[in-house]
């Protein structure tokens, strides 16, 4: 095959338009939870009078367990053997059990201390985290292996995406309803009732994948069963776990997208404080309604062009690869970072929605790309391991992302004070503090924009590679097949 | 097993209407008790009568910004409260006018009262009476402590002195004469701030102040004074000044050469920014006067609306304005509302 020729995917490789929307459903559930607590938390504070400090503690505490529970998770549903597949019984249990963890952890009843409400909802967090990790690991994972198509993981990758945007539209949203009066008598009111309608939603649509998606590998793999007695057979299976981070853990395609996606997200996400404080106090000179109907508009185009941006991508990673598209969208991103610079403009307000649609396009390309990347990964993985392992490669790389946006939630506080920032002065800061403020704000997604093109450049799964990949898999795999077949002890 | 799957796609289809059939319930529900809620009461209308010193001063104007925005977001927000400002100033300062519209709110019915005093006594007696008749008064910026009023949003003058001296001993490198300009002696506020301003000193042993001259509260009283001062002493490193006065001219150019006298004042409204640029004044003690309006506001509808417990005494952040943030100062006094502000500080 020449290196400019474009693969066609062969109708058997091509996922039903129907179970791409199944599994699209999954990712409106994924990011419902992912972001729901975050925008629910202030009724803790607001509404119950808990400390933020404390609210604070409760969004990092999970963020730890999640680093034991995702990989472990992981692990189980790699190594799953089922005639219901290795990931669709956990989506379809995991969908149920957290959408009714979540409905009942928002709960709070009125009267009780501070520390109360501090562990009711420190415990209700680690049992919906750990029913989360339940639902969200083995679906990321399946959307690694739902088809063998280089072309067609990134069509997949692009509905899930473009589905997933409509969680993220919803979830500002939030904070209105709870505390609208004509509904609810207070915020808490408004959180218990919003959290049960957000557990029903999850329960009934997230097992949707379970339902309407089919597994590629159910029963192809030999099954490898510990006979010995219980304590050897953990030992060994904590073997095999720690043997598998490792060797996942150390492989460097995998590392490229980690971060590529570390060092653009984290980016956006670290300066996403920033962009709302220089619009409200520097661009609006303080008038904060000035500033959150730019903040609005600056979101309405973002979401608008994120869509866009994704349908685009998809369709021109089909033309020119990945690894290019990939690189394009960045550099389209770092285009509309370094814009920032000039477009935020006390004098002309409005501009600072025009940086929005190029940044878009850098965000929208990367969670569309960056998983039809790994399922490449996850084949040159099974190349040369003879494992699949993709609910290990999701659960890190999605516990990277989210340890990431931790840190960068953590850090931003820092940056702002670094910055001379006092929130007393309101609009009337310092130049030098607004200077610091949009080189913090224009730098920092700008670099790792750089980086994360810098990256990806040197990943070696091109398209030809790909396909190369698995037609040499495809020939283990029929070998396989028919040396079982004429195995008398099979 | 197209088959099998079109039962699948079918059941889809079921499932996803049911779903949004009960979403869809939830909701009209929620709808249903809502319009219940509205047949059966009426949207509270709580009026505020805001009484400022005077209209023709654009602190006030500013002020009476962030009472009208603050009743739109209130109003926008609460689907069962409308806020409504009834803006009811003097067009001169008068204490006796003041007092006649509070009568007047008495008899009205209006439930709420904001009111800058312009002389605490007249005040005083008017808003017991409409606090006897049940009218809730909050004070701002200029207070009435003796009355009946529940709560008074303004600044620690006391602080603000102490706050003038340090950063003018940090001017001087906490050494010199400096004298205190002082405005009217019977102003209450303004003798605070003194006070603040002698204690502080104490803290600074190098530093002598050579007087607190008191004058009537004009331009050209103030320059009279200064100009004095300073030929009595020709070696005065600093001035602290309780008020702005002397800014309110052109005639400080001519009393003083830029930066040779370092200059602390109370105010930074805009016709004063122009010596911030020049080095005439090297730190402003700017008020966010807008939050007169924004604060007092939310604070009666807390307390009448939401039943809810306020402090007696809320305190005004002070902004210090220098060089530095004479940029963003006039763009926030422009969102304020204060107009005339020179494009060039806006775009620094």
């Amino acid at each position: 095959m020449s290196s400019k020729e474009i693969h066609k995917t062969a109708s058997k490789d091509k996922i039903p338009n129907s179970q791409k929307f199944a599994y699209g459903l999954g990712s409106i559930v994924n990011n419902l939870l992912g972001g729901a607590i975050g925008y629910m938390s202030i009724v803790l504070n607001v509404g119950l009078g808990i400390n933020p400090a404390l609210v604070g503690t409760l969004q990092a505490i999970p963020r730890l367990t999640d680093a034991l529970t995702d990989p472990i998770m992981g692990y189980i549903s790699d190594n799953t053997r089922s005639k219901y597949g290795r990931r669709r019984p956990y989506i379809f249990i995991g969908a149920i059990l957290v959408g009714l963890t979540f409905a009942l952890m928002w709960q709070l009843p009125e009267g009780y201390s501070e520390m109360f409400y501090f562990w009711f909802f420190l415990i209700g967090s680690i049992i919906f985290y750990l029913f989360y990790t339940m639902f969200a690991t083995p679906w990321v994972a399946l959307g690694y292996e739902l088809t063998s198509d280089y072309h067609e993981r990134t069509r997949l990758m692009g509905v899930m995406n473009f589905m997933g945007q409509f969680a993220w539209i919803t979830l500002p949203w939030f904070y209105a309803f709870m505390e609208n009066d004509r509904f609810f008598s207070d915020s808490v009111q408004g959180a218990r009732t919003l959290a049960i309608l957000i557990g029903v939603f999850v329960a009934v649509v997230g097992i949707m994948p379970a339902i309407f998606t089919r597994e590629r590998f159910v029963g192809q793999d030999k099954e490898v069963r510990i006979k010995n007695k219980f304590v050897e057979g953990l030992k060994k299976n904590v073997a095999l776990f720690f043997k598998g981070l490792l060797i996942t853990i150390k492989r460097v395609e995998f590392l490229k997208l980690c971060a590529g996606t570390f060092f653009v997200f984290n980016g956006i996400m670290l300066v996403g404080a920033f962009s709302s404080y220089i619009t409200i106090f520097y661009v609006c000179g303080g008038d904060k309604s000035m500033g959150a109907y730019y903040m609005g508009l600056f979101g309405t185009v973002t979401t608008i062009s994120t869509l866009a941006a994704i349908a685009a991508v998809t369709w021109i990673s089909s033309r020119i690869g990945k690894r290019k598209t990939f690189i394009i969208a960045t550099a389209i991103m770092f285009f509309g970072s370094l814009l920032k610079w000039f477009c935020y403009d006390p004098m002309v307000p409005w501009m600072v929605v025009i940086p929005a649609p190029f940044i878009a396009v850098g965000m929208g390309a990367l969670f569309t790309l960056m998983g039809s990347m790994i399922a490449d990964v996850c084949d040159l993985d099974e190349l040369e391991t003879g494992e699949r392992r993709e609910g290990m490669f999701g659960s890190i790389y999605w516990w990277m992302v989210k340890l990431g946006m931790a840190i960068a939630f953590g850090l931003s506080g820092f940056l702002l004070n670094g910055t001379g920032f006092v929130v007393d002065f309101g609009g009337a800061q310092t130049s030098s503090t607004f200077f610091w403020m949009r080189v913090v704000d224009v730098g920092i997604p700008a670099v790792g924009a750089l980086i994360a093109i810098y990256s990806i450049a040197s990943f070696k799964i091109t398209e030809e590679k790909s396909y190369e990949i698995r037609s040499e898999l495809e020939k283990r795999r029929n070998k396989s097949i028919s040396v079982e077949k004429i195995s008398p002890s099979t | 097993m197209k088959k099998r799957f079109l039962i699948k796609t079918r059941i889809t289809q079921q499932l996803t209407a049911l779903f949004l059939t009960a979403l869809l319930v939830a909701i009209s529900g929620c709808g249903d008790a809502d319009m219940e809620g509205e047949g059966t009461h009426n949207k509270e209308t709580i009026v505020i009568t805001m009484i400022a010193k005077s209209s023709a001063n654009p602190v006030f104007i500013s002020a009476k910004t962030g009472a009208l925005k603050t009743a739109e977001s209130l109003t926008e927000k609460y689907s069962k409260l409308k806020v409504v400002i009834d803006w009811q100033t003097p067009a001169n300062e008068s204490a006796s006018e003041q007092a006649e519209i509070i009568r007047n709110v008495v008899k009205n019915g209006n439930k709420a009262i904001i009111v800058s005093c312009s002389d605490e006594d007249t005040l005083t007696q008017a808003i017991n009476y409409a606090v006897d008749n049940g009218v809730e008064v909050m004070t701002f910026d200029s207070d009435a402590p003796n009355s009946k009023r529940f709560a008074f949003y303004g600044p620690d003058d006391l602080e603000m002195g102490k706050k003038l001296m340090n950063e003018l001993a940090g001017l001087i490198d906490g050494k010199g004469k400096i004298a205190i300009l002082g405005g009217n002696r019977m102003a209450n506020n303004l003798q605070e701030r003194v006070k603040g301003i002698t204690k502080t000193a104490a803290d600074y042993p190098d530093i002598e102040i050579v007087g607190t001259y008191y004058h009537p509260e004009t331009e050209a009283e103030a320059i009279a004074v200064m100009n004095e001062v300073i030929k009595l002493y020709p070696d005065l490193k600093g001035w602290a000044m309780v008020g702005s006065w002397a800014f309110f001219g052109e005639r400080l150019k001519d009393v003083i050469e830029p930066g040779t006298i370092k200059i602390v004042a109370v105010d930074a409204l805009p016709v004063q920014l122009k010596y911030i640029e020049k080095n005439y004044v090297q730190v402003l003690l700017g008020q966010p006067t807008f939050t007169w309006g924004e604060i007092s506001v939310e604070t009666v509808i807390d307390k009448i609306y939401f039943n809810k417990k306020i402090e007696g005494i809320i305190r005004l952040k002070i902004i210090p304005v220098t060089i530095e943030n004479l940029g963003g100062w006039s763009r926030q006094l422009k969102a304020w509302g204060y107009k005339d502000i020179p494009e060039k500080y806006l775009e620094m």
